[in-house]
Formats: structure tokens, sequence, C-alpha cells
């Protein structure tokens, strides 16, 4: 849908010259009778009235009607009142001399009012065009999108010429393709036209001397260094070519919508600029980081198979328990990278099913015990069973992540705290929070927790800082939230929220 | 060659450290290894020398590993267990409604690897079908239809009956919602996962001595339940 566009006319006022004629006459003819009624005895002041009236209409009427006004009235005047009425013949020289000071007088005054009508005619178009092109600017200034400007633009240009318009633009390989259909451009001939007013810059089409017998005007739209563009405009088949008269109202309308082309490609390079240096950076880092993570347990690695194969004796347990530490760190790596490109492909599509909360809790659990040994970790959700929609395996990667982080990031020893229940209210959600004693969050750092390869400015070395991106990612994808908090008694607490649909009851037997 | 009193085993993977491992493992605790690099060649195999039971893994360069599964049940009924990674779910779900009796997430240990071959060798004894059974505490007495917990008799309704039969059928293997749905609610119910999660619950609640971290009615998540008794 577009919007509503705001397209006016060029108004002309056409007054037709028949009315004209017609009032010209009308006036003069009741000038006379009231002559032949009022004062039938004094002919001359009565030269002034019909002079007057002349005058008048020659401010109301144009050039042609005003000098009938003049012959008329002389015609009346001397027909009428002038004595002897009724008879053409004129006796006296005083007579001769007005008549003759009359119809000069009316003449003139006819000519310079019908000049100055014309030039206060022009004015009006002018002004009329300007300010067309005016809005029509102040319109596609306000457009939010290129289709958007572009549509106004050629609404306005069907509303100006009365006829239909359309836009061709280069495409990606250097082609000159419709943009958005026009019916004539199936024609081989019409596009002829305007490839012709593309690769040359000029004019072509109707009212052109280039290939003049199409349908369509093709005008080049031109910027700094090349065309960036044609619009067409096609008339209905017998309309008078009004269209060479609006040339400057063509070709400001021309320049306009080439420079929303203009803007509209600048726009596309830079996005794709701003885009390239962005992925750019964020490969730079991954990159980075990823290497600088697999180095150190590849390094562990290499080390204890080197003294577990040396022929000396080795503590094989001690050894074993390194191995096994590093390749759960490689192993987690993996996962969260093959978790954030499942997030950032956009393929990742949670496959929603009831769930026992207390299940998922326990293999997350599962998962980080390993980490969790010195962390007492006490479990708190109502009794009974609690089911949840939700996606078991998005979600226990979430609260794995987040026991995870528990634990790595407090002092060993201090409790952990996972709850879980439902939040009643308008929109009843399940929540899972979990909450550390360690050193809480850093104030400066709560903006950009659930950024990917942000990492806490204290934080102990490891990690890329994947964890949290990839609890919001997995929860939002549930349609759930995450916030994170303070513990009241010191610490962290991160809250995960589903929402929370009440299960159907199971039949009894 | 393969003696007649020993168990044969064949491993399909295109890795060649990963057969190299699981050979290893496997004559170690005195199985027979076959190898096999690709699906074709393990379908050859697997036709040729009758192994007693398949190591498939999910990703194999040319067939894939459900498309090997999918040929292998055309024609054989050799227990089949799927490898594969972590956030496959839903093709080890798949595969385990193919047929495949169990699925082992890469990274394994050692001794999960052969708990889980223990469990795809074992013949049904006739012990099963005896009288009473015993798993851990519970012992179970099909001519009565009764179940006890250390001796106490615990009531169970029908339908609890039959999920803690066909669990016991199937012990220590994993079992898929679907293939429990449809074995104890009917076709039509496959969808209604919460059933199960409720009934599951309840089971835990009557046998296991803590429900909310149950020894013997294990949730597999995304996938199903496993009975180990």
């Amino acid at each position: 849908m577009h919007p509503p566009v705001h397209t006016f006319e060029l108004t002309e006022r056409k007054t037709s010259q028949v009315r004209e004629y017609v009032e010209v006459f009308v006036v003069v003819c009741a000038v006379t009778v009231a002559a032949l009624y009022v004062a039938p005895t004094s002919h001359l002041p009565f030269g002034i009235v019909y002079l007057i009236a002349v005058v008048t209409l020659s401010m109301r009427v144009g050039l042609g009607p005003v000098i009938f006004a003049g012959l008329f009235s002389a015609l009346m005047w001397d027909l009428f009142v002038i004595p002897p009425v009724g008879s053409l013949a004129i006796t006296s020289f005083e007579d001769v001399m007005m008549l003759g000071t009359y119809v000069i007088v009316a003449l003139v005054t006819g000519r310079s009012n019908a000049r100055v009508r014309q030039q206060e005619r022009t004015e009006r178009i002018r002004e009329q065009r300007a300010s067309a092109l005016l809005q029509l600017a102040r319109a596609l200034a306000e457009a939010k999108t290129f289709e958007e400007a572009i549509t106004i633009a050629l609404r306005q240009s069907d509303q100006l010429f009365k006829g239909r318009s359309a836009l061709l633009l280069v495409s990606a390989e250097g082609q000159l393709r419709p943009h958005g259909g026009a019916v004539e451009l199936y024609h081989d001939e019409e596009r002829a036209a305007g490839e012709w007013a593309w690769k040359q810059g000029v004019k072509a089409g109707r009212f052109t001397p280039h290939l003049p017998r199409v349908t369509g005007h093709y005008l080049p739209l031109l910027r700094a260094r090349s065309v960036v563009g044609v619009l067409a405009i096609y008339l209905p088949a017998g309309a008078v070519a009004n269209l060479p008269a609006l040339q400057d109202l063509l070709d400001g309308l021309a320049a306009q919508v080439a420079m929303q082309i203009e803007r509209e490609q600048l726009r596309v390079i830079t996005e794709r600029e701003k885009l390239l240096a962005e992925s750019e950076k964020l490969h730079r880092t991954l990159l980075d980081s990823v290497s600088h993570e697999l180095r150190t347990p590849l390094a562990v690695l290499s080390a204890a198979t080197a003294k577990l194969g040396a022929p000396k004796e080795a503590n094989r347990v001690e050894l074993a328990l390194e191995i096994s530490t590093a390749t759960n760190r490689l192993n987690r790596l993996v996962a969260n990278l093959l978790n954030l490109n499942r997030l950032e492909s956009g393929t990742l599509k949670p496959r929603m099913d009831w769930c026992n909360l207390r299940d998922l809790i326990n293999d997350a659990l599962r998962n980080t015990a390993e980490v969790l040994k010195d962390h007492p970790v006490t479990v708190t959700i109502p009794p009974g069973m609690l089911l949840m929609q939700a996606d078991p395996a998005l979600l226990e990667q979430a609260i794995t992540n987040l026991l995870h982080n528990a634990a790595f990031h407090t002092p060993g020893g201090t409790p952990v705290r996972i709850e879980g229940g439902i939040r009643r209210g308008p929109e009843p959600a399940i929540y899972i929070s979990i909450s550390d004693e360690g050193p809480g969050l850093a104030a400066e750092l709560k903006d950009a927790l659930f950024v990917k390869f942000q990492r806490g400015r204290q934080a102990l070395p490891g990690g890329l800082g994947l964890g949290l991106s990839i609890v919001r990612g997995f929860v939002t994808a549930q349609g759930g939230e995450v916030v994170a908090g303070d513990n009241p008694g010191g610490g962290a607490v991160f809250s995960i929220y589903l929402p929370y649909h009440t299960p159907e009851t199971v039949p009894e037997e | 060659m393969t003696s007649p009193e020993k168990t044969s085993i064949l491993v399909i993977d295109d890795e060649i450290q990963i057969r190299r491992l699981l050979s290893n493992t496997l004559v170690e605790a005195g199985y027979t290894a076959l190898v096999a690099a690709t699906g074709t060649l393990g379908l050859k195999e697997a036709a040729y020398r009758h192994p007693d039971a398949i190591i498939l893994d999910l990703g194999l360069p040319d067939l894939s590993g459900m498309e090997v599964l999918k040929q292998l049940r055309e024609w054989s009924k050799t227990p089949v267990l799927i490898l594969s990674v972590h956030g496959e779910e839903d093709r080890k779900v798949e595969a385990l409604d193919a047929g495949a009796e169990d699925y082992l997430t890469k990274p394994f240990g050692e001794s999960e690897l052969l708990a889980r071959i223990r469990v795809l060798l074992r013949r049904p004894k006739p012990a099963d079908e005896a009288a009473t059974a015993r798993y851990g505490n519970i012992e179970v007495d099909s001519l009565h239809r009764t179940v006890s917990l250390k001796g106490v008799q615990v009531k169970l309704t029908g339908k609890e009956y039959s999920l803690l039969r066909l669990f016991i059928q199937h012990r220590g293997k994993v079992l898929t919602h679907r293939q429990i749905l449809s074995e104890i609610w009917g076709a039509d119910a496959k969808l209604q996962t919460h059933y199960l999660h409720v009934y599951v619950r309840r089971l835990r609640e009557k046998l296991e001595e803590d429900p909310d971290e149950p020894v013997y009615f294990r949730t597999e998540s995304g996938i199903g339940y496993r009975f180990v008794g």
C-alpha cells in the first residue's frame, strides 16, 4: 500500500470568448438604453459614460472583446445618442473629434490592459509551476522510502501532464529496466526510444525529433556524470501537445526524480559499505577470540599427551583430568559457535513441546556438574510437576549457559540458587531464575550483557562472551525474555520468562 | 575371521580416528570389530558379514546415515546404535522412529558406549517372561499384574501398568515420545506428549525415591524416556 499522495493540478482559467462578447454586448446596450431614457438631450457626457464602460470592460475581457466594445460603443453612440438619432450621420465637428478620440482611447486602453492581463496570467502560471515543484520537493523530502518518493513523483507527473508516467531505471546489470509496470514498454519501439534517451542523454519519442512516432515522451534523468534513468510520459492519443509548453515544469520534475534516484543509489552504496565494515569487524573479532580460545585447550592437550607418551613415569590421573578439562572447554566452545551460527543464520526454529521443568533443570545441572562441584546448588520449584511449553534443547542450553556463568564468575563455595514457578497475572509466565552470591553485575556492563563478544572488564580469562547472547537468542526464539538484575543479598540474578500455557487435563481412566 | 562364538559389531563412520578408536574399544571389550568408511560399504558389510549390532554415524559423506538405516531396515533387524552430535534432536528422533535402537551423542565416554552396546545385544531372556522380575527396588509380578517397591505393594492404574511394562520390555533403551504414545494411547495420541509426562510423573511418584531426581525413569530431553533398572 502506498500512502495517500497529495497532488494538485495547474489551474488555467479559461473564460470563454463568447461569454466575453456577450458581456460586452449587454453592457454597451445597457449604457445606450440608459442614455436614451435618462438624458436624451445631452449626448456629449454620454460619450464619457461609454468611455468609462469600455475602459472598465478592458480590465475584464480579452483584447478582441475590448476592440469590439470600442467599435460597438462608437456605433451605438453615433446611432442612438448623437443627433440626429437613428442615423449614422454626424453633423458637428466636435462630435467627430469626440468619436475619433474615443475610438483611439478605447483601443489603447484595451491593448495595454490586455497586455497587463497576459503578463498576470504568465506570472500566475509560473507561480503555479514553481509551487507545484516546491510541493513536490516537500512531499519527496517527507517520503520515507525510495519507493514512496517515486510513487509521489509519478502521480504528481500524471496529474500535471494529464497522462500516465513511468520510470525506467538502470539495473545492477547495467540494463535499462521499467520500474513498476508500464504496458507501453512491452513494445520494442517504445523501449528503443527509452534506450535512446538513456544512451544519448537527450529527450526522445513523441514531441521530439528522435523517434517521434512512438506514444511516449522520454526524458533522460541527468545527474552530474551519468543518466540515472528515464522518465516516460504517455499522453492520450488525441491529446494536444501542451507538453512542450510545460517544458520547464517537466524539466524541474525530471530533476527532482533524478535527485531521488541518485540519493537512493548513494544510500544503497553507504549501506553496503557499512554492512561490509561491520561484518569485517565481527569477523576479525570472532577469528581473534576463537583462535585464542582454541589455542589454550589445544596447548594443554598437546602438552598432556606428550607427557603421557614420554617414557618417564607421569601422573596419569592428573594428566587425564587436564585432558578432560581441556576437551570439555573445546566442546563448549564448538557448541557455542554452532549455536551462534544457528541464531545468526536465521534457521533456528524452536520445536515447542510440553516439557517437565524439573527435567530440564536436572539436565542443565548434569551438563554443569563439573564446574558447579564447588558450589552448593539448591533447586526450588513448586511441588508436583510443572509442565511448560518450550523447545527442550534450547531451554536446556539456556539454563546450562546461565549455570555455567554462575559457577564461573563466582568464588568457589558460594551458593547458586535455581528457582522456578509460575508468575500469575494477565500474562502468566513460567520463570526460571538463577542467582549467585558472586561480585554481581558491573553497572557499566548491564547494557552490553547480552551482546555477543562482550565480556566484563574484570572477567576471568577464558570464554568468548557468547554465552549470554545465546541465552537471549534461544529464549527470545521461544517467545520469552531474559532479564538480569542484582541479587538483594549481593550477586547477580538472571531470570528467564516464557509464556505459560495451562496443559489440557489428561483424561482419567 | 569371525569366530562363531564371538559377537561382531560393525562400525560405519567416515572418520578414520573414530573408526580406530571404536574398534580398539570394542576389541578390548571382547567383541569382533568390523569397520566401513562409507554408507555403501557399510550396507555391503552388513549383508555379507551379518554383524550382531551396527554403530552408524548419522553424518556420512555418500549416503546419509538415515538412508543407510532405511535401506538396512528393508531386509535386516540387526540392532543399530546411532552416533550423532548435540543439537540434532530432530534427526535422532527421526532415526529412532525409523528403526534405530538407540543413540549416542558425540563426544561420549567408553563406558557409555559399552553399556549401550550391551543393551543392544541383549536377547529376550526367559527371565523377562517369568512371573516375577526385579529391577532395582522394583518388583513386577506379571502373572498377577502387581508391582511392589522394596516389598511393599504399589497400586498402579491400568495405563500406568502398561507404561511400566513397555519400559521394562525396552529397559536400558531409549523410547521416543511417539513410540510410547502410539503404544499406550494409540496412533491418534502421538502429539499429546503431556499425557506421557503426566503418567511418567505418576510412575516416578509411586516408584522413585525422589520423583524430582529420578533414577529409573530418565528423561531424554526432546527425545523420550529411558528406563534404567
